[in-house]
């Protein structure tokens, strides 16, 4: 052992609390985290979930049983569920309807069914009229890219109005995975949310979360759709040590964030990414409770009430 | 308010406190520390925060000596960056990137940064001018002297889809290793040690390419968050054969943390990728640089 290295690891110990044998053994149990204790914060709602099989391999939690155990260990009470057959399918009224029994066999209470329309396919009004009427989903999830069209597809506005004249939300996902490990057969054209903007300027009621979106580098299309629209985000794709407290925070000298906190919900974009990145991502930056209490529920329940 | 506390108590949520991350003894081996365009220094200082929030016992910086971007070329701060490396040596370390373009340039750096400096090891950067991977003939005296040193050896590598036909690593960039260019060297080289970084970008293909050599380990940070990765890796290379980085502040310490805590490994080999097997393979040169750590 070299003492001369006690400086850096005590200051780490001394800044943390005591206790952490106990917790280790805890923490260090694998597939058996601590069971929430009743009485302790509320839970999460966690707004972009994705049942069934990825199509390019088997994820460690996509049986449906398994997903929603793995999302109460981590006190999340209610989860968001789209479908990944909805990316590669082309009957996506089986697929909703597969989605909505699953949720409601398997979800426990947990996971709220958002089924999906595909504007390249014929007859998408159908899929959208069942998923409300029949499924009573809350919502519809789009997956631009995968299911062959972009943001500047002419039906696009015409969904957002009919998705808000039935008060259903609308989520547009904008990545599921890193095209640099895409199968080779997959050629996705990066999503451009810029045509998103006028569309949600002419309808105001609409209610529009982007799920995975971090925006451009130059930070334009968020600008844009922060200030010019009223749509709502998640946190899945805000890639950076701090990032998530480094856009909804105001800047030194109270400059305004980039985002308001209000608009941002939890994400975690299980099961393809692990449910722990989004919890620790809440954590990693210095939020306030109130803050975190916003990120963690509240927000998602101005959006979609319990 | 502390910057330091959490204002919520993570356990209620199913993950580590901060306390237990300490407990974790977590070494950042992949740490962008000063790889900024405008201001390396205020980047730095700035990340800090998130370093010592999450419990990171130390941080191994990419940058020291050059740039990424030009390796060779001495930039305006390597002087600072050099006493940085001295003044916080309790908490931080570096590692100096080279170019196996230019291997008598590449050896030169070593001698000055290693052996007459501070550094503890070399990385393999994402690409270089004359395009030469490391499996290239002119990375064998780099490879001999870093033998010498006890250098620790970190090899950024990809597979990226692309080309044309479109297919794993096609889509490189010159110079731009993969995890086949690694293998290639480490079977020249068999008493060394290799780190094979970014598990080769595409974990699912990186991890069979290394898996029958054994003396490749397998470095995953700098990607995205994949459910049962680290599991995939574990169960086919051992848990010893794998090192954790931070890839902060591009990445976030709770993207690259998330890839263990969500695997199935028992807490000892927790313990080992976190920080105990880079430990054991930077031992020698830590203690040769009497840079202070515990096993």
């Amino acid at each position: 052992m070299n003492t001369a290295s006690l400086p850096r690891r005590r200051f780490l110990c001394q800044t943390a609390a005591v206790g952490a044998a106990a917790a280790l053994a805890r923490a260090g149990a694998p597939g058996a985290p601590p069971a929430p204790d009743p009485a302790s914060p509320p839970g999460i709602v966690d707004t972009h979930v994705t049942l069934f099989r990825w199509p390019f391999r088997r994820l460690k939690y996509d049986a449906t049983p398994a997903l929603v155990a793995k999302l109460r260990r981590h006190r999340i009470t209610e989860a968001w569920a789209g479908t990944h057959e909805a990316l590669l399918h082309k009957d996506l009224a089986g697929a909703n309807e597969r989605l909505a029994a699953e949720c409601r066999t398997h979800g426990e209470g947990l996971l709220r069914p958002f089924g999906s329309v595909n504007l390249a396919w014929p007859d998408w009004e159908e899929d959208l009229r069942r998923c409300h009427e029949e499924h009573r989903m809350p919502g519809v999830r789009l997956f631009p890219g995968y299911q062959t069209f972009d943001l500047s597809h002419p039906d696009l506005g015409r969904l957002i109005q009919l998705t808000a004249a039935r008060g259903l939300i609308l989520q547009i996902v904008f990545q599921m995975e890193d095209p640099r490990v895409h199968h080779p057969l997959l050629s996705l054209p990066v999503v451009d949310a810029r045509p998103l903007v006028p569309l949600l300027e002419r309808t105001p009621a609409a209610r529009v979360q982007l799920l995975h979106f971090a925006g451009n580098v130059a930070g334009t299309d968020l600008r844009a759709l922060v200030d010019r629209t009223g749509a709502w985000f998640e946190f899945s794709r805000w890639e950076g040590n701090g990032r998530l407290g480094q856009l909804i925070r105001p800047a030194p000298g109270g400059a305004r964030p980039s985002v308001p906190a209000a608009r941002v919900l939890f994400g975690s974009h299980a099961p393809y990414f692990p449910v722990e990145t989004g919890l620790l991502r809440l954590f990693e930056s210095p939020l306030d409770a109130e803050t975190l209490h916003g990120l963690m529920h509240r927000n998602a329940r101005r959006l979609l009430p319990a | 308010m502390d910057p330091l506390a959490f204002a919520l108590n993570p356990a209620d949520y199913g993950i580590p406190t901060r306390d237990e991350l300490v407990a974790y003894r977590i070494w950042d081996t992949h740490f962008h520390g000063f790889n900024a365009t405008s201001d390396p220094l205020g980047q730095f200082h700035a990340n800090n925060l998130y370093v010592r929030r999450m419990g990171i016992e130390r941080s191994i910086t990419l940058e020291a000596g050059g740039t990424l971007r030009a390796p060779l070329e001495p930039a305006a701060l390597d002087a600072e960056v050099r006493a940085l490396l001295v003044k916080e040596r309790a908490w931080l370390s570096g590692i100096t990137p080279i170019d196996p373009g230019f291997p008598d340039e590449s050896c030169a750096k070593m001698e000055a940064w290693i052996r007459r400096g501070p550094c503890i090891g070399i990385k393999y950067v994402g690409g270089n001018s004359r395009g030469i991977p490391c499996s290239h003939p002119n990375n064998d005296p780099i490879i001999r002297l870093a033998a010498e040193l006890g250098a620790t050896i970190y090899i950024h590598t990809w597979l990226k889809v692309g080309g044309t036909p479109r297919g794993p690593g096609r889509g490189n960039l010159p110079g731009e290793s993969t995890p086949q260019d690694v293998v290639a060297l480490a079977r020249r080289f068999p008493d060394v040690r290799f780190i094979c970084g970014h598990s080769g970008g595409d974990w699912e293909l990186g991890v069979r390419v290394v898996r029958a050599q054994p003396n490749v380990l397998l470095e995953f940070a700098g990607s995205d968050p994949h459910s049962g990765a680290v599991d995939f890796a574990a169960r086919e290379l051992g848990a010893d054969r794998l090192v954790w980085g931070g890839h902060g502040p591009s990445r976030s310490y709770a993207t690259e943390l998330a890839k263990v805590l969500e695997s199935d490994l028992s807490h000892a080999d927790r313990l080992k990728v976190f920080g105990g097997n880079f430990r054991r393979l930077a031992a020698p040169i830590l203690r040769r640089q009497g840079i202070p750590f515990e096993l």
